[in-house]
């Protein structure tokens, strides 16, 4: 239980500053003994960076750390670990082709003479610790063999090897299944109660009711507040958290979908990386003036999905066709055959970061400026700067690289690119990840925009909220199956998460829609 | 066959068993050092300059050594530190040691293309004690220099290092996952450093050997890709430290043969030194193939460059 | 390589639209300062040495003459790894296939005699027809096997070598004891105009050639696409751009150019191929096209400034103690210069303390070690 008394960690008026960007204003915060500590705040809030400096990944620009009363100030990591903090990433920093053992030891190698491995010991150790923390691991198991949640444990058992006290925990949760999410919170709970520190990063309201003592509220680079759980609501927090009372839903008039289907996918079946079935058999279908949200925990097949839809990658088995033409895996002919498609990776995918705004808005616009074998790089450039002032990209340019513009502002560049196609079929993937909160509600109205335009608007999405705001259909994907349907206006949260989790799998029938709920009220 | 051949096939192989252990460090760690030729080509004239003004063959060797760890220094500040692309700082170093060695010869040693002299000592042939008299083994392994038995020796070295210690393991963990590394306190660009300043080291072991035991003499661009032919061994073997010394052996023994068979059957010597090169982009041809045919049916597009 | 770093201020503004200029002549500067401190610890007076590489190659027609000569063959492989890096290719085997260029011109210039006006032409394409098929090996592994085409060029190479050594001294021999192939015949041969130097028609067809990418890039649909594959292949081939196509092309038209700088050496300089000719115009060509910055034009300004190297590096050599391969030790240190990705920012930083921003949302994602692939 929560012991009152000295903080384990002190953070008093933390600043950090990239270059002329404060990304932390003044950031204060205690961490008491064996308590669950949730960080919250907006994607960008700053919880990552406050939380890198305490782990010794960067140094901060101003303000002091104390640790168990005593001022720290990490170079590094290694120093940090050395004083009992852990740090579980978002995502894991294992070595795939290691032993779970070589991956927990790392860093902190129990040795023979001459510097030799003692492998045996650290395949007893490992053992030894995850039985104790009750956390099941063979420790001769390839990590790269292991599921996700198996390689989480592992992350835990590094930090628990290292004897750490604190630990945090950057968004455990956003790849695991509920029934993983459980097992964890129950893990957190029993370290707690055996003394650790846990700081508890995420988004996720319910998840910081679920389980937290204390949370902190972050937003724009300041610690707002460090409430009492039981002191408070998810609407209170979500207040804090975006500074006014959170839209619930997305402004927007009934849908009138003219069942026209633009996009159409039967029986599709895609492998993932590892050769691992990661669309199953699946079908599912978008209609002119509709926006259908895709629900689901990362790492069902959304990403796979998306790419076969884009033609990145080669389906297995099945169809998908767009406006009525069936697709080749080839991006060229889907985009021809009238895709817009907005992706989640806009670094590698969907801009190029070094290249300057005019020509990411003129790549798949080329036609438009060719003459014979010429290209009209002027005329790109002025219909760059209307994009710009038409779609408020704030701080552009047309010559000034994408890169140097902010998440918000790239993904502005991305839409006017994708939205001013002559495309009937819109894929947004994860579009308000990284935005704030104003563009984020641009970015909606300009959906809904084009909803209304009589075009079909299918928005994958991890943030099930965005998709319960946004869609007029709901679907739920789970490991690589359609496993719900749903009007967004007659179902909530509560029962799109039970479908993510996989629980109450319905017999798919999904390809063809009941009538009724083709049509939201 | 002829015992003469396997015999030099020994002494021919070591300055490639040299710099395919030092070229595997790097690749474990994660980085494509082309810059073999150039680190032995250092070492070499180092050797022989300082055998011929001190005539001890022990710092010359030990100057050989520290003048290829200091170009290897070199490579790792441009590549480690400055983010210079590998392949292209590799590159620049290894010419930029071909021209400069050229340079002092003339300027120190005042020849153009090719120095030697009387006064350069060489490292003396050693007769193992027992094995001598055993008759074939005895004569293609005894009677080498000490540098040969050295390169051989280093081999399970490399091996036991790279696979039992500590910093084998946390080397090899570098190479594949940095960011993991990083995350376990470990320092990444010091490891990556170490590797290789390491692989200078090696260099340095065959470009004395090259100048000092194998001849004895300096010539301009004297390795002769042999730090190409190492690199192309590793790729073969994948990284594999005996493995990869057995293919340096075989391309070793290819180049001797290139040297004795065209007198016996008119074949081209050429054809023989081709094996290396070709046969390292089969191994890489049929990689690729089977990756590809793995991957190719469903997996999504990459073009990943560099 | 970074993100461009847009500054605040007018000097930054000056600096940042000088900055493709800066950058070469700043690793130049570099190149001519540790290259002088080298030439001092050799006894020798650097300022004297430096006149001597100028006078010895720019002073008098005759010098200059020999200049444009050695800059010829830079012209092709300097253009050549220039298109080929720009499109986010690493063709680092233009050494292979200029040789391999070379051969074929060599072979169809002597082997088929026919008027001139048909022999030269289709001598000076099977240079380029060579060049484009050697540098095919790596272009079709790189798409459709996924190999590392920087691999294969490096293996590449000495197999060119060995393989053209092989048809010089075994299958299309000379009588006589060099090992080359015969004498290309008259019709073959590119014109030259001069005694003082090997010169020749050759050094046109490059400048046309730098002139015709460089309007390319600029101008054209093909030119535009190459840039951004070169840099995020991903995202052009998510645009639309037939990513695997171009790049085979690319790597073709670049080892093809290669394969002429091959012939302008066999058809306008030697008279024949010769088993081993190159010093290494190839490599020479990686220096050229980095210190252009990959640009067309640039590789002329560099082509000409290594080719006065050269040229003048034999002047050197008979009036000092100094080696004319001082000339590529100060090629090769530009290269190490231009290829740390410090030289701009660190100058930046000593010139304008206040660091340049970053975006925003580098914050997130806050690496430990930025990590080379």
């Amino acid at each position: 239980m929560p012991d009152a008394s000295v903080p384990v960690v002190s953070m008093r008026n933390i600043v950090k500053r990239f270059g002329n960007f404060t990304a932390i204003h003044s950031a204060s915060m205690d961490i008491r003994r064996g308590e669950i500590h949730a960080l919250v705040g907006e994607n960008g809030a700053g919880k990552s960076t406050l939380m890198n400096i305490l782990y010794g990944l960067l140094p901060r620009t101003d303000g002091d750390i104390d640790l168990r009363g005593e001022p720290v100030r990490f170079a590094n990591p290694k120093e940090a670990i050395a004083l009992g903090i852990g740090m579980v990433h978002q995502h894991f920093k294992l070595a795939p082709s290691f032993t779970v053992a070589e991956n927990i030891i790392l860093g902190s190698e129990p040795l023979k003479s001459f510097g030799r491995l003692d492998r045996i010991r650290a395949e007893r150790e490992t053992k030894a610790i995850s039985e104790r923390f009750g956390l099941n691991l063979d420790p001769r198991a390839i990590i790269a063999t292991l599921p996700v949640g198996l390689r989480q444990r592992v992350e835990i058992l590094k930090a628990l090897y290292r004897e750490a006290e604190i630990l945090i925990l950057d968004e455990p949760t956003a790849v695991l299944t509920p029934q993983e999410t459980r097992e964890l919170f129950a893990t957190m709970r029993s370290l707690a109660d055996s003394g650790h520190s846990i700081i508890f990063i995420t988004h996720k309201l319910r998840e910081v009711l679920a389980v937290s003592d204390r949370i902190s509220v972050m937003r724009q680079g300041r610690i707002l507040s460090t409430i009492d759980n039981k002191n408070v609501t998810a609407q209170e927090i979500a207040s804090l958290m975006v500074g006014r009372s959170v839209l619930l839903r997305v402004a927007k008039n009934e849908a009138k979908p003219t069942g026209e289907l633009l996009l159409d996918v039967k029986g599709l079946t895609a492998l993932g990386e590892r050769g691992e079935t990661a669309v199953d058999n699946l079908s599912l279908s978008v209609s002119a003036g509709e926006i259908v949200g895709l629900a689901g925990v990362q790492g069902n097949g959304q990403d796979e999905l998306v790419e076969c839809i884009a033609g990145l990658r080669r389906p297995v088995g099945g169809q998908v066709q767009i406006c009525g033409t069936p697709l080749r895996p080839n991006p060229r002919g889907n985009r021809e055959a009238g895709l817009a498609y907005i992706p989640a990776d806009r670094g590698d995918l969907g801009l190029s970061l070094e290249s300057s705004i005019w020509e990411n808005m003129t790549v798949g616009h080329l036609g438009k400026f060719k003459a014979g074998p010429f290209f009209a790089a002027t005329r790109a450039k002025q219909r760059a700067a209307e994009l710009i002032a038409r779609f408020d990209v704030r701080g552009a340019t047309p010559d000034k690289a994408a890169g140097s513009l902010s998440g918000g502002n790239q993904q502005k560049v991305q839409i006017a690119r994708e939205l001013t196609r002559d495309a009937r079929l819109i894929i947004a993937e994860q579009p308000s990840q990284g935005v704030d909160i104003g563009a984020i509600e641009a970015i909606h109205r300009t959906l809904v925009e084009m909803r209304d335009a009589g075009r079909a608007v299918f928005v994958v999405s991890a943030d099930l909220d965005e998709v319960l705001s946004i869609s007029d259909r709901v679907l739920v994907i789970y490991r690589g199956r359609i496993v719900a349907n749903l009007k967004a206006a007659d179902t909530d949260a509560e029962e799109v998460g039970r479908y993510m989790g996989g629980l109450d799998e319905e017999p798919a029938s999904v390809g063809a829609l009941p009538k009724e709920t083709q049509h939201v009220v | 066959m002829d015992l003469e051949i396997l015999n030099s096939a020994v002494r021919i192989s070591t300055p490639l068993v040299f710099a395919a252990m030092g070229g595997l460090l790097t690749y474990q760690a994660g980085m494509l050092n082309i810059a073999l030729d150039g680190f032995m080509i250092v070492a070499a004239f180092t050797a022989v300059a300082t055998a011929y003004f001190t005539g001890s063959l022990e710092l010359a060797l030990l100057a050989a050594i520290l003048a290829s760890m200091l170009l290897a220094a070199l490579m790792a500040m441009f590549n480690i530190k400055f983010r210079a692309h590998i392949f292209i700082a590799g590159t620049a170093v290894t010419f930029l040691a071909y021209g400069l060695t050229a340079l002092l010869l003339k300027g120190v040693l005042g020849q153009d293309g090719v120095f030697t002299s009387d006064r350069i000592p060489t490292f003396p042939v050693i007769h193992l004690p027992v094995i001598e008299n055993i008759p074939i083994i005895g004569e293609i392994f005894s009677g080498h220099t000490i540098l040969v038995y050295v390169a051989y020796v280093f081999v399970p070295i490399v091996a036991w290092t790279l696979y039992q210690t500590k910093w084998g393991l946390q080397l090899r963990v570098v190479g594949e996952a940095p960011e993991a590394a990083a995350a376990a306190g470990i320092n990444v660009d010091w490891v990556k450093f170490q590797a290789m300043l390491l692989s200078g080291l090696f260099c340095g072991f065959a470009g004395a050997y090259l100048s000092l035991a194998y001849v004895s003499l300096f010539a301009n661009k004297m390795t002769n890709e042999r730090g190409l032919i190492a690199l192309a061994a590793i790729f073969f073997a994948r990284g594999n430290p005996y493995l990869t010394a057995m293919v340096a052996i075989l391309f070793g023994t290819a180049t001797a043969l290139s040297v004795r068979l065209p007198q016996v059957t008119g074949l081209a010597p050429q054809l023989l030194q081709l094996i290396p090169y070709v046969v390292t982009v089969l191994a890489l041809v049929l990689v690729g193939w089977r990756t590809t045919r793995a991957r190719s049916r469903h997996s999504a597009w990459r073009f990943d460059i560099g | 390589m970074s993100f461009e770093t847009t500054g605040s201020g007018p000097g930054m503004a000056v600096l940042n639209f000088c900055r493709p200029a800066v950058q070469p002549i700043v690793a130049v500067l570099i190149a001519t300062i540790v290259g002088g401190l080298l030439v001092l610890a050799l006894g020798e007076n650097p300022i004297e040495v430096y006149g001597l590489l100028i006078s010895g190659s720019l002073v008098g027609v005759p010098n200059l003459l020999v200049t444009l000569q050695m800059m010829t063959p830079l012209l092709f492989t300097g253009l050549a790894v220039a298109i080929s890096f720009r499109a986010g290719l690493w063709n680092i085997g233009a050494e292979g296939q200029m040789l391999v260029g070379a051969l074929f011109a060599g072979v169809v210039g002597y082997a088929f005699p026919m008027p001139w006006f048909l022999h030269l032409p289709l001598a000076i394409l099977a240079g380029f027809v060579g060049g484009g098929l050697w540098s095919a090996i790596p272009a079709l592994l790189r798409v459709y096997l996924g190999v590392n085409e920087l691999v294969v060029c490096l293996m590449l190479n000495p197999i060119a070598l060995l393989l053209t050594g092989f048809f010089a001294t075994h299958v299309f021999k000379a009588p006589g004891p060099t090992n080359k192939l015969p004498d290309i015949a008259p019709s073959a041969a590119l014109p030259t105009f001069s005694v003082y130097s090997q010169v020749n028609a050759g050094i046109f067809i490059a400048l046309a050639c730098c002139i015709i990418f460089a309007i390319i890039n600029v101008r054209t649909v093909r030119g535009f696409e190459w840039k951004i594959m070169g840099l995020s292949p991903r995202f052009a081939y998510y645009g639309g751009i037939n990513v695997p196509r171009r790049a085979i092309w690319v790597m073709i038209l670049s080892g093809g150019i290669a394969g002429l700088a091959g012939a302008e050496q066999v058809l306008g300089q030697y008279g024949a191929f010769y088993d081993n000719f190159s010093p290494g115009y190839g490599f020479d060509g990686i220096a050229v096209a980095m210190l252009a910055n990959f640009n067309p034009i640039g590789v002329i300004v560099a082509a000409f400034l290594f080719g006065a190297l050269n040229g003048g590096s034999g002047v050197l050599q008979m009036m000092t103690g100094l080696s004319k391969y001082l000339v590529q030790v100060l090629q090769f240190i530009t290269v190490l210069v231009l290829a740390a990705q410090f030289s701009w920012d660190w100058l930046i930083l000593r010139l304008f303390p206040e660091p340049p921003p970053k975006s925003p949302d580098a914050v997130e994602p806050v690496n430990a070690t930025p990590t080379e692939a």
